[in-house]
C-alpha cells in the first residue's frame, strides 16, 4: 500500500467491475431467496412445513398420542364448499392415518384449486410426515360436483426426543383453497372507468 | 497551498452547460444539495399538511386538499381526502429519505468533500456521477406523477406508507398505475444509488494521495465508505423486491399472492433486509460530519479514532442483520424474536462508543461554540434520545405493543428528522464558508437552530406519550383522548416553519453581504484538507497531489 504509484490504469475498471458483480450478485440473491427459503423449509420443517415421505410408513411405533385437528378454508374467490370428516382425532407417533376431506363445487361452472397448507405449531412441521394429500396437485369440480379426498399421514416418533415437541400437545392441520388464477392477469380496468371525475 | 489554481488545458463550462452535463464533482455535489433542498420543502410541507390535521381532532383539511390538488368531486371529497392523508404520508416517507437525507449527505456533502478530503482531483467516474444525479431527478419526478394518477379504485396517488406492504400495494390494494410510478421511481433512484457508490468506492480505494492510508483517511471519508458499501448490498435487494412486486401487478406472477403459493411476509423481510441498512445509509454520513465538526470546534483530533471508524464498520455489518425487528408482529419463532432483539441491542455498543467518543473529544478541548458545533451538540444530544427510545423499542414484548403507533414515530423521528437533519446542517454550516466562499450570520444560523431544536423537540417530544397512549400511526383522525398532545405537536411546527425560513434567510443574506470566508474560517482545529484550499475551491483542485504524513485528520 505504500507505493501505490503508477499501478495499472485498469485498476479503478477493476474494482468497479468487482463492485457491479457484488451488486448483482446480491438482485440474484433477492430472487434466489425464493426457491432458497422453499428448500430451507421442505429440508427442516421450518415456520410448520409439513413433511413428504410418499414412499412408506415408519419402521416403529411411538408411545406419544397426540390430537390433530383439522382445519379447512377457502378463499372468497373460489365457490367451493370444503370440510374435513371428523373435527380432530387422537394419534400414536407413528401410526399411519388417512382422513377424508369433503368438498363440493357450488357453481353451475367447472372450478379449479389448489390448497396451500401448514401445520401448527410451527416446530411440528419437520415431525408431521405426508403420504398422500389431494394437496400435491391442482384438483377439478365439475358444475355440482362433489368429491371426498384424502390425505394421509404419520407422526414421526422422532418427535418425543425433541425438546420442543415435549409440551406440544395438539397438533393442527390446515388447508385454505385457492382458484387457479388465469394464466393472463386480469388488470381491473373496469374499476378505472367508474372513478369520479371532478 | 497543495495546488495550482490554474486550469490549465481543463475544459472550465459556464452557465447551463456548467451544469446539465456536468462531471465536476463540486458541481454535481451542489446539484444534489440544490435537488435535497427541493425534495425537503416538497416533504416538510407535505408534514405540515399531517400536522395542521391533526391539530384537531376530526377531519378538516385534506378533504379540501383533495378538491384542490387532485381535482376530487366534493361528494367524494371526504374519502379522497382520506385517501390524500394516507398519499401524504406515504410520499412524505419517500421524499425524505431518498429525496432529501440521501442527496445531500451522500451526494451533496460526498461528492463535494470525499474527494478534496483524501486529496484527489476528482471522482473516479466523472460522467457516472452525472447518470447518478440525473437518475435521481428522473426519479423524484415520477414519485411525484405517482400522487396524481389512479391508486386505489376510484383515488389517486399510492396511500400505503413508505414501506409498500402487499396486498395493499399489489393489485388488490392499489390496482392504478400509481404504485408502478412509485416502483419504477425506487428503481430509478436505486440504480442512481448504487451507481454513486461503485464511484464513491473506487475513488477511496484508488484515488488517496501519496501517504493518505485507509487509517488516515479522515471520519467523514470513512463514514462514506461504509455507506457505499451498505448501498451496493442492500440496494439491490429493494430492487428485486420492488421488481418482484412490479411483476405481481403486471405480469401474472405470485411472488407474494399466496393464492399461487407466493407469500406477503417475503416482501416484508427483502424490504427490511434493505429498510433496516437504509437508515444507517442516511445517519453513518451524519456520524462522520460530527466527528469531523466536534473534532475541529474541540481543537482536538477525535478521540478513539480507530475506534470510531470500525465503531462505523460493525454497525453497517449489525444493521444488515436486524431487520426483523420490523416484522415482531408477524408472527416469528420466539427463537427468532430472541435473536433479533438480541441483536438489534448490539447495536447500542458501537454507537455508544461514537457518542462517548465524541464527547471525550469535547472532554478538555478548547471548545468554540460557533454555529456548525452548536448543531453537532444538538445531534448528539437528540440522537441519544431516538437511540435510547430504540432500545426500549428492540425488545419484542415491548415492540408488540408500540406497533405502528406513535411511539415508533417518535422514535425514528429522533434519530432521523432530528438526528440526521442536525448532522445534516452542522454540516451545511460547517462546510458552507467552503463551498460558496461566503461567511453567513452566525446569529442567524444560531437563530436557525434554536428554533429548530425547540421546534421538532415539541412536535415529537408528545409523540411518545400518544404512542405509549396507544394512538396508532397512519390515520387522519384520532379519539378526543389525544387531542391535548396532538395539540402541541402541531404547534411545535410553527417553529419548525420559522426555522426553515431562517435557513433560506441565512443562505440569501450570505450571498448578499458576501462576507468573504477566506481558506480556513475556523481556525487550527480545521485539519483536513479541503482547508488549505481557497474558497471556494477551485474547478479543478490539487493539480500538484498533497503528500500527507504523520496525523492528517
Amino acid at each position: 500500500m505504500n507505493a501505490p504509484a503508477p499501478h495499472s490504469r485498469h485498476r479503478p475498471r477493476l474494482i468497479a467491475a468487482a463492485l457491479i458483480a457484488g451488486a448483482t450478485a446480491m438482485l440474484v440473491l433477492s430472487f434466489a431467496s425464493v426457491p432458497l427459503y422453499r428448500a430451507f423449509c421442505a429440508a427442516t420443517g421450518f415456520g410448520g412445513t409439513p413433511k413428504i415421505d410418499a414412499a412408506a410408513a415408519p419402521t416403529d411405533p411411538g408411545e406419544r398420542v397426540l390430537t390433530v385437528r383439522f382445519d379447512a378454508n377457502v378463499a372468497r374467490d373460489l365457490p367451493w364448499r370444503f370440510e374435513p370428516e371428523v373435527a380432530k382425532i387422537s394419534l400414536r407417533t407413528g401410526e399411519t392415518k388417512t382422513v377424508y376431506y369433503k368438498v363440493a363445487n357450488l357453481s353451475d361452472r367447472e372450478t379449479s384449486g389448489q390448497a396451500a397448507y401448514n401445520v401448527a405449531p410451527g416446530q411440528a412441521g419437520a415431525f408431521f410426515v405426508k403420504v398422500a394429500c389431494f394437496c400435491f396437485e391442482e384438483k377439478r369440480l365439475g358444475p355440482h360436483g362433489a368429491e371426498e379426498w384424502p390425505v394421509v399421514f404419520y407422526l414421526d416418533p422422532a418427535l418425543e426426543r425433541e425438546e420442543g415437541m415435549r409440551g406440544v400437545r395438539e397438533i393442527t392441520l390446515s388447508y385454505t383453497f385457492f382458484a387457479t388464477k388465469d394464466p393472463a392477469p386480469s388488470k381491473t380496468s373496469e374499476t378505472a372507468s367508474e372513478k369520479p371525475k371532478g | 497551498m497543495a495546488s495550482s489554481t490554474t486550469a490549465g488545458a481543463h475544459d472550465h463550462p459556464r452557465g447551463l452547460r456548467r451544469f446539465l452535463f456536468s462531471t465536476n464533482h463540486k458541481d454535481i455535489g451542489t446539484l444534489y444539495i440544490i435537488l435535497g433542498t427541493i425534495g425537503g420543502v416538497v416533504g416538510f410541507l407535505l408534514s405540515l399538511g399531517m400536522r395542521l390535521e391533526l391539530a384537531y381532532p376530526g377531519v378538516q383539511i385534506f378533504p379540501g386538499l383533495a378538491e384542490l390538488l387532485q381535482g376530487a368531486d366534493p361528494s367524494m371529497a371526504l374519502d379522497a381526502g382520506k385517501n390524500l392523508y394516507n398519499v401524504f404520508i406515504t410520499v412524505h416517507g419517500v421524499l425524505m429519505i431518498f429525496f432529501m437525507a440521501m442527496p445531500i449527505l451522500i451526494g451533496g456533502f460526498g461528492n463535494w468533500f470525499v474527494p478534496i478530503m483524501i486529496g484527489a482531483p476528482d471522482m473516479a467516474f466523472p460522467r457516472l456521477n452525472n447518470i447518478s444525479f440525473w437518475l435521481l431527478v428522473s426519479a423524484l419526478v415520477l414519485a411525484v406523477i405517482s400522487m396524481f394518477v389512479e391508486g386505489a379504485p376510484g383515488m389517486r396517488g399510492f396511500g400505503g406508507g413508505w414501506t409498500f406492504y402487499p396486498p395493499l400495494s399489489s393489485n388488490t390494494g392499489t390496482p392504478g398505475p400509481a404504485m408502478d410510478f412509485v416502483i419504477l421511481a425506487l428503481h430509478l433512484a436505486g440504480a442512481s444509488s448504487i451507481l454513486g457508490a461503485i464511484n464513491f468506492i473506487t475513488t477511496i480505494f484508488n484515488m488517496r494521495a501519496p501517504g493518505m492510508t485507509l487509517h488516515r483517511m479522515p471520519l467523514f471519508v470513512w463514514s462514506i465508505l461504509v455507506t457505499a458499501f451498505l448501498l451496493l448490498l442492500v440496494l439491490p435487494v429493494l430492487a428485486g423486491c420492488v421488481t418482484m412486486l412490479l411483476t405481481d401487478r403486471n405480469f401474472g406472477t405470485m411472488f407474494y399472492d399466496p393464492a399461487g403459493g407466493g407469500d406477503p411476509l417475503l416482501f416484508q423481510h427483502l424490504l427490511w433486509f434493505f429498510g433496516h441498512p437504509e437508515v444507517y445509509i442516511v445517519i453513518l454520513p451524519g456520524f462522520g460530519i460530527i466527528s469531523q465538526v466536534v473534532s475541529t470546534f474541540s481543537k482536538k483530533p477525535v478521540f478513539g479514532y480507530l475506534g470510531m471508524a470500525y465503531a462505523m464498520v460493525s454497525i453497517g455489518v449489525l444493521g444488515s442483520i436486524v431487520w426483523a425487528h420490523h416484522m415482531y408482529t408477524v408472527g416469528m419463532s420466539l427463537n427468532a424474536q430472541r435473536y433479533f432483539t438480541l441483536a438489534t441491542m448490539v447495536i447500542a455498543v458501537p454507537t455508544g462508543i461514537k457518542i462517548f467518543s465524541w464527547i471525550a473529544t469535547m472532554w478538555g478541548g478548547s471548545i468554540s461554540f460557533r454555529a456548525p458545533m452548536v448543531w453537532a451538540i444538538g445531534f448528539i444530544f437528540v440522537f441519544t434520545m431516538g437511540g435510547i427510545t430504540g432500545v426500549v423499542l428492540a425488545n419484542a414484548s415491548a415492540d408488540k405493543q408500540f406497533h405502528e403507533g406513535y411511539y415508533v414515530v417518535a422514535h425514528f423521528h429522533y434519530t432521523l428528522s432530528l438526528g440526521a437533519v442536525f448532522a445534516l446542517y452542522a454540516g451545511f454550516y460547517y462546510w458552507f464558508p467552503k463551498m460558496s466562499g461566503y461567511m453567513y450570520s452566525e446569529t442567524l444560523a444560531k437563530a436557525n437552530f434554536w428554533l429548530l431544536f425547540i421546534g421538532v423537540n415539541i412536535v415529537f417530544f408528545p409523540q411518545h406519550f400518544l404512542g405509549l397512549g396507544g394512538m396508532p400511526r397512519r390515520y387522519i383522525d384520532y379519539p378526543d383522548a389525544y387531542a391535548l398532545w396532538n395539540m402541541v405537536s402541531s404547534f411545535g411546527m410553527i417553529f419548525v416553519t420559522l426555522s426553515l425560513i431562517v435557513w433560506f434567510y441565512v443562505i440569501i443574506d450570505a450571498f448578499m453581504k458576501k462576507r468573504l470566508a477566506g481558506a480556513n474560517p475556523w481556525g487550527v482545529g480545521a485539519t483536513t484538507l479541503e482547508w488549505t484550499l481557497p474558497s471556494p475551491p477551485p474547478f479543478h483542485q490539487f493539480q500538484v497531489l498533497p503528500r500527507i504524513s504523520g496525523s492528517g485528520r
